[in-house]
């Protein structure tokens, strides 16, 4: 039987749990309406459980007072009585498949915003400010303790009474629980602080509290960190000490486990590893933790393969699995398991959309697959056949935007054809895989691949399309996704050239590809602050190059989301990559055997010089519309999209109509450019009708 | 000289018959004593013969026609010849019918001649090939003869020359016809096959006077408390003598070897050469003589035995190999089309229960997969701990707790097999669907035993089948569904040998039951084609062929049935544990009945067996998805119409994701 491990039931407390698999507590920024779970919410947990997730773990960060403001990141609010109908309907919506659900509770103490909605004054053990929010806060008086370990109580009490299966109290990613365990933040001389036991008062008196309310038959669970990684916070003993007083308690049902702290940028990117990290770089961590106590341990970071999983419950490192992004990325990764389709899971490539979005206040969403959290629009997981005609569908353009299309229109049980100039599909992404630390991205383009071929779509690599060739195969429909190129024409001083001997400048694109040789003394001129310009950065300075990094916005990689950045900070500062802020790229001559940047402040207009042999400009992508303006005029469309209905996801009202000639639609950067995300979804909100 | 010479000529040729039966009696008698009526047997005779027989033979038209006019023609000229030629009773109708019944007789072996033109490679050839000559110059020379008997011609017609031609004729038809009937020539199958029926070691397969008999497919238990008793046959001689008098009946038309799953698959099995086998053995020899097709692989004459001595060689070469024994899917499709009623699957699980008990000899996996049955109650050797994993979000009732239920799910080791799961949380999604009062065993389930079973292991068969029977005796139930066809055939087959009687169902069978009662309604179908597999299990062990398609039926499926299929299904080649013995053949028979699926381009094969879904879903590039009837069913599920709301209500939230 394979699979066994992660097909093993276990028991939490009084609750079967049918596997070993958890989403794990994220925040998911959906329950906008003042905290209230929404319709959103439900249909994004009960496509986990459809999909034969075990236990789902919802609201990370789901607050308990109202002095916690849930609004930055809509959360979910349960200081108020108001919440338990909503529970209800997502107790049901996910029990209804099976599965079991409980949600994360906190205070966030310090750590949050206070300038908005209510205008909170936060409160903290010591009043020690917060950096990653760049948060003030007040000293904690002794009421207010008291009033939030009743406000936990009665928080318990609202998840319980909305038929929930429990709560976890969330005591990392220093919230206020561990805001009180940590000596770095805790600095108390009363019975709050100091010794160990004062230290760990606050989060016993709330775990008694919660379990006098909510008696026995109701999971109630704690999760902890497993090392704050700060040589004045909490080590990976002091966290084994924590666990194992608290587990003597008998009131605990179970621990998850988080490696690292989290109050500091680089201590943050720990805690979702990207793609720059080895698979579960934290395990040890947690197992250290399983050692001391009896409860259960779950453990999520980056466990993302079936086989991963299922290796690491086999080990006993920990009892169960957080897949939380795995999730995200593929809400049915238990069902293909168990239809035997695990080359059919879309594998999560710690891309980090969906995090890096999330510490921006905006809705998780994921890279690669645009319907996970809009299940609620009527974005279906499972495409279904059609049940009108049979059409014949060429793409072109093999980049995320043309293979989802390409896969869309295949699922849908058209007859598709696609094309891509190069001789591998992937576009855009297969560059960015270039990058050191950056080659997981090429996850997303493998799934395709294997995608396509299973439904059996006719792909002709190596193949630019024209004109005539499409219309010689006589398509129903035809959607381009060609990408653009580098706009290195902007500003003519910097002297590009279509032919390259002449050009001054050189592209982000042509250095990843290996299409330049990398210079030895570099200067990156970055506009966008995305990954293109700091992974050209790390992969010259990689190669020996001295790289400098200079952009006009605020600082390089600016653009890169919170648990990022820091994985580029940490491989550029080693290299000593110089990256300079504030400055744009005026000019580009050459002088000998040498190129010479001149550069101009933006706020003195002072100028400087740079001596280099290579200068590298990322200044975005520039749409290819020639294949689209060729056709335009012989398509019934003229290859306008309905926008109504495409954002209403309603079929576009052409696709019923009658008519010899083909419909032509383009979505990606052809159009404009955007992101991975962005060509994936209109490709799916478009081509689900089709 | 004729009235002189054919008395004496039919007295000599029935004396040298009945020494030849004397003879051959005397070759059965070495096999074991079996319980048998013979008296009742008898008189039972003609009606399996008329009957039952035929109603086998009548599957081929016009060979049924040539069989009744050949045999009838001969067995009426035979008791007449003896009275007008033998007795001289030539006077009024008798002389007439004579000439009626050789003349029919005749024109019945002129079609077995036909036959023998371009004769199908299935069918014998040796002395086979003489015998529509044989029957001509029987029936020729007696009509012949009659001639002058009844004055068509005068007395003295011809020379005496022309009277020793006739005889000399005669003395050939009467050599085959009697004479060889006894003694070893191909009408053997007459005497021996007439014999047969009579003494047939399963007596309720035959109809009666009151009705149908019954298939009766269960093996027969071994009793291994008898020290005396071998532990299955290790020798020819180790065979019931009525078991051996079955050989003996083989008229080698090969239908077996035609229909043979494991011969098309180049395995080296032909269910009509071991049958030879086993007569050659009985009478000791070698297989030298044998004029039909080998065992794919093996040539003829490399082989031979005799009745005390091993079928299987523990080293070298005996009778038999070993790997012909272990070829058989034991689908029964050689002994449904067996014109003779041989039991071919009964003595090859007869010789598999000596190489497996005796020689601990079970080719490949078996030996493993024993041990895990032994060692953990299911073939796969997983904790039995785990059997209810897959329903950990079910909760599923338990007997444990209720004591009792109208229906007790039994769920088989597919319990443990991902791909299973979803055919068991399909059937309990559908029968919370119709309100089924259900309740499963869980963990106190054990395997059936049918894998064990087939696989010789007699021994870990009982052991699994009595702890079963004590189990279900605690608690009190109408009768046992499950979707697995060889739970419900060990179940309601086999079991009752051990002294447990149950009432059980294959879930197609119930499941028809439920929409017939109005208890379940389906939305109509929207896929494509559908073909039906019928599991052999289901099928030719328990005649269920209607129920599956019913339901397909129901579904709004039309059914497009393959060629092989109803009794002549075509096996998956996941019976008999032969999936665990793994014999290599040529190609694989799970790769050839998914080429029947495709030649009639159905998108989907329904099926209704845990082990038929793993064999057709492991074949690489396969036309059609294959899916078990619960899972068609539960997917088609909608609630009931509008006055009976109340339930679906219920129904809506009970019904748990099929994944």
């Amino acid at each position: 039987m394979a699979f066994d491990a992660i097909f093993q039931p276990i028991q939490i407390g009084n609750l079967t749990i049918r596997n070993r698999v958890v989403s794990t507590a994220h925040a998911e920024v959906h329950a906008t309406d003042g905290g209230m779970t929404t319709d959103r919410y439900v249909k994004y947990y009960e496509e986990k459980a459809k999909g034969g997730c075990g236990l789902c773990i919802c609201g990370g960060s789901s607050v308990v007072s109202i002095d916690s403001p849930q609004g930055w990141w809509s959360s979910v609010n349960l200081s108020t009585d108001r919440i338990i109908p909503h529970f209800q309907n997502l107790a049901d919506a996910v029990h209804k498949h099976g599965g079991k659900i409980m949600i994360q509770i906190t205070h966030m103490g310090r750590r949050s915003r206070w300038d908005g909605f209510d205008w909170p004054t936060l409160v903290s053990p010591s009043g020690i400010r917060e950096p990653v929010h760049r948060s003030t806060c007040k000293t904690i008086e002794e009421e207010e303790i008291w009033r939030i370990i009743g406000d936990f109580a009665q928080a318990a009490r609202r998840a319980k009474e909305g038929g929930l299966d429990g709560v976890e109290l969330s005591a990392v990613h220093q919230h206020l629980v561990d805001q009180f365990w940590s000596p770095r933040v805790n600095k108390r001389t009363d019975q709050w602080g100091g010794s160990f036991e004062n230290r760990m008062r606050f989060g016993m008196e709330v775990l008694k509290a919660v379990r006098a309310e909510v008696g026995d038959d109701f999971v109630v669970g704690m999760r902890i960190c497993g090392d704050e990684f700060h040589p004045d916070g909490l080590s990976h003993d002091d966290m084994k000490q924590i666990a194992a007083y608290y587990d003597a308690t008998g009131k605990v049902d179970f621990f998850g486990v988080v490696g690292s702290g989290c109050d500091t940028h680089d201590t943050l990117a720990n805690v979702i590893p990207n793609m720059a990290y080895p698979p579960e770089p934290f395990l040890h961590l947690a197992a250290g933790i399983k050692e001391v106590v009896k409860a259960p341990v779950i453990h999520a970071q980056n466990i993302k393969d079936p086989n991963q999983a299922e290796r690491i419950l086999e080990g006993g490192y920990v009892d169960l699995v957080g897949m939380t992004r795995a999730h995200i990325a593929d809400p049915h990764l238990i069902a293909k398991i168990k239809m035997d389709q695990v080359d059919q899971i879309k594998q999560c490539v710690g891309a980090n959309y969906c995090i890096d979005r999330q510490y921006q206040g905006l809705d998780v969403l994921c890279i690669q697959n645009a319907a996970t959290s809009r299940e609620y629009m009527g974005l279906p997981h499972i495409i279904e056949q059609t049940e009108g005609k049979k059409r014949k569908v060429v793409v072109v353009g093999g980049g995320p935007g043309g293979m989802e299309a390409a896969r869309v229109a295949a699922e849908r049980g058209h007859d598709v054809t696609l094309f891509e100039a190069s001789d591998q599909l992937g576009g855009q992404i297969t560059t960015a895989a270039k990058a050191p630390q950056r080659d997981q991205i090429a996850g997303i383009t493998r799934w395709f691949q294997l995608e396509l071929d299973r439904l059996k779509v006719d792909q002709r690599l190596g193949s630019r399309a024209d004109e005539a060739t499409i219309l010689d195969l006589r398509p129903d429909i035809v959607v381009l996704a060609t990408g653009g190129r580098p706009y290195l024409e902007q500003h003519e001083e910097w002297g590009y050239s279509d032919n390259a001997e002449e050009s001054l400048v050189v592209s982000t694109w042509d250095i990843l590809n290996g299409k330049v040789e990398p210079g030895k003394n570099v200067l990156i001129y970055d506009a966008l602050c995305e990954f293109s310009g700091m992974s050209a950065a790390d992969y010259l300075a990689d190669k020996g190059a001295k790289v400098e990094i200079v952009t006009d916005d605020i600082k390089p990689g600016a653009a890169v989301g919170g648990t990022t950045f820091p994985t580029y900070y940490r491989s550029l500062y080693q290299k000593e990559v110089i990256m300079t802020s504030d400055m744009m790229l005026h000019k580009v001559y050459r002088e000998g055997d040498s190129l010479v940047a001149v550069l101009e402040n933006e706020y003195t207009g002072t100028q400087e010089e740079r001596v280099v042999d290579q200068v590298v400009v990322e200044n975005g992508v520039r749409p290819d519309e020639a294949l689209y303006y060729a056709l335009k005029d012989r398509s019934r469309n003229k290859g306008q999209v309905d926008l109504e209905a495409l954002y209403a996801i309603k079929p576009q009202p052409c696709l019923s109509e009658e008519g010899d000639e083909p419909l032509l639609f383009r979505l990606g950067d052809c159009t404009a450019p955007r992101n991975t995300h962005a060509a994936i979804y209109d490709a799916l909100r478009l081509c689900k009708d089709f | 000289m004729l009235d002189t010479l054919l008395p004496i000529l039919i007295a000599a040729s029935l004396a040298l018959a009945v020494i030849g039966a004397w003879r051959r009696v005397r070759l059965w008698r070495q096999g074991r004593s079996a319980p048998v009526d013979l008296l009742k047997g008898l008189a039972a005779m003609p009606r399996r013969y008329l009957v039952d027989l035929h109603h086998v033979v009548a599957r081929d038209k016009v060979m049924s026609n040539t069989h009744v006019a050949t045999a009838g023609g001969f067995v009426a000229a035979a008791v007449l010849m003896v009275l007008v030629h033998g007795l001289g009773l030539a006077q009024g109708v008798l002389g007439w019918a004579l000439l009626a019944a050789s003349a029919t007789m005749f024109a019945g072996s002129c079609f077995v001649a036909r036959r023998r033109r371009n004769p199908p490679a299935r069918l014998s050839k040796g002395p086979w090939m003489r015998l529509p000559k044989s029957l001509m110059a029987f029936s020729l020379s007696i009509f012949a003869i009659t001639l002058p008997a009844v004055g068509l011609l005068p007395e003295d017609f011809g020379s005496w020359i022309l009277a020793l031609a006739l005889c000399t004729v005669l003395v050939w038809g009467l050599g085959e016809m009697v004479f060889g009937m006894t003694w070893g020539g191909p009408m053997k199958h007459a005497f021996a096959g007439a014999l047969h029926l009579a003494f047939h070691r399963r007596a309720e397969r035959f109809s009666t006077k009151g009705g149908e008999g019954n298939r009766s497919t269960g093996l027969k238990a071994l009793n291994l408390d008898d020290r005396d008793a071998p532990l299955g046959v290790e020798t020819p001689s180790d065979f019931t003598w009525n078991q051996l008098l079955g050989f003996d009946a083989c008229v080698q038309c090969g239908r077996c070897e035609a229909v043979c799953p494991a011969f098309a698959a180049g395995q080296p099995l032909n269910p009509k050469k071991l049958i030879q086998d086993m007569v050659v053995g009985m009478a000791g020899g070698s297989d030298a003589h044998y004029a039909g097709s080998p065992y794919p692989g093996k040539p003829v004459g490399e082989h031979e035995g005799s009745a005390d001595g091993p079928i299987v060689a523990r080293e070298g070469k005996a009778l038999v190999d070993a790997d012909t024994l272990w070829s058989c899917t034991t689908c029964r499709a050689c002994v449904e089309e067996c014109p003779m009623m041989i039991e071919h699957v009964d003595a090859i699980v007869d010789m598999r229960r000596f190489l497996t008990l005796e020689h601990g000899n079970t080719p490949n996996k078996g030996a493993e997969v024993l041990d895990n049955l032994i060692a953990t109650d299911n073939p796969g050797g997983f904790d039995p701990g785990a059997r209810m994993h897959w329903a950990a979000d079910l909760e599923l009732p338990l007997m444990r707790d209720l004591q009792q239920a109208e229906v007790l799910l039994w769920l088989g080791d597919g319990a443990y097999d991902m791909r299973n799961q979803r055919t068991l949380r399909s059937l309990v999604k559908v029968l919370r669907a119709a309100d089924v009062d259900f309740a499963v065993l869980g963990d106190e389930e054990r395997d059936s035993g049918d894998v064990a079973r087939r696989l010789g292991d007699e021994a870990t068969f009982q052991s699994l089948a009595k702890r079963n029977i004590a189990t279900l005796s605690k608690y009190r139930f109408k009768r046992i569904v499950t979707c697995d066809p060889h739970s419900f055939h060990v179940l309601g087959n086999e079991y009752g040998e051990l002294g447990g009687d149950y009432e059980v169902r294959h879930h197609s069978t119930f499941i028809a039951e439920l929409y017939d009662a109005g208890r379940l309604h389906f939305k109509p179908w929207k896929g494509g084609s559908v073909t039906y597999h019928d599991p052999c299990y289901l099928g030719r062990y328990n005649g269920e062929f209607e129920a599956p398609r019913n339901v397909l039926r129901a579904l709004g499926i039309e059914v497009a049935e393959m060629e092989r299929s109803g009794f002549r299904s075509r096996c998956c080649g996941g019976g008999g544990g032969a999936p665990i013995t793994d014999i290599p053949g040529k190609q694989r028979i799970p790769d050839m009945r998914m080429g029947d699926v495709r030649e009639t381009g159905a998108e989907l094969v329904a099926v209704g067996c845990p082990q038929c879904t793993a064999m057709l879903e492991g074949v690489v590039d396969a036309s059609a998805e294959v899916r078990d009837i619960a899972e068609l069913v539960a997917d088609a599920l909608i609630a009931a119409p509008a006055s009976t709301g109340e339930r679906s209500q219920t129904q809506e939230a009970q019904a748990a994701e099929v994944l």
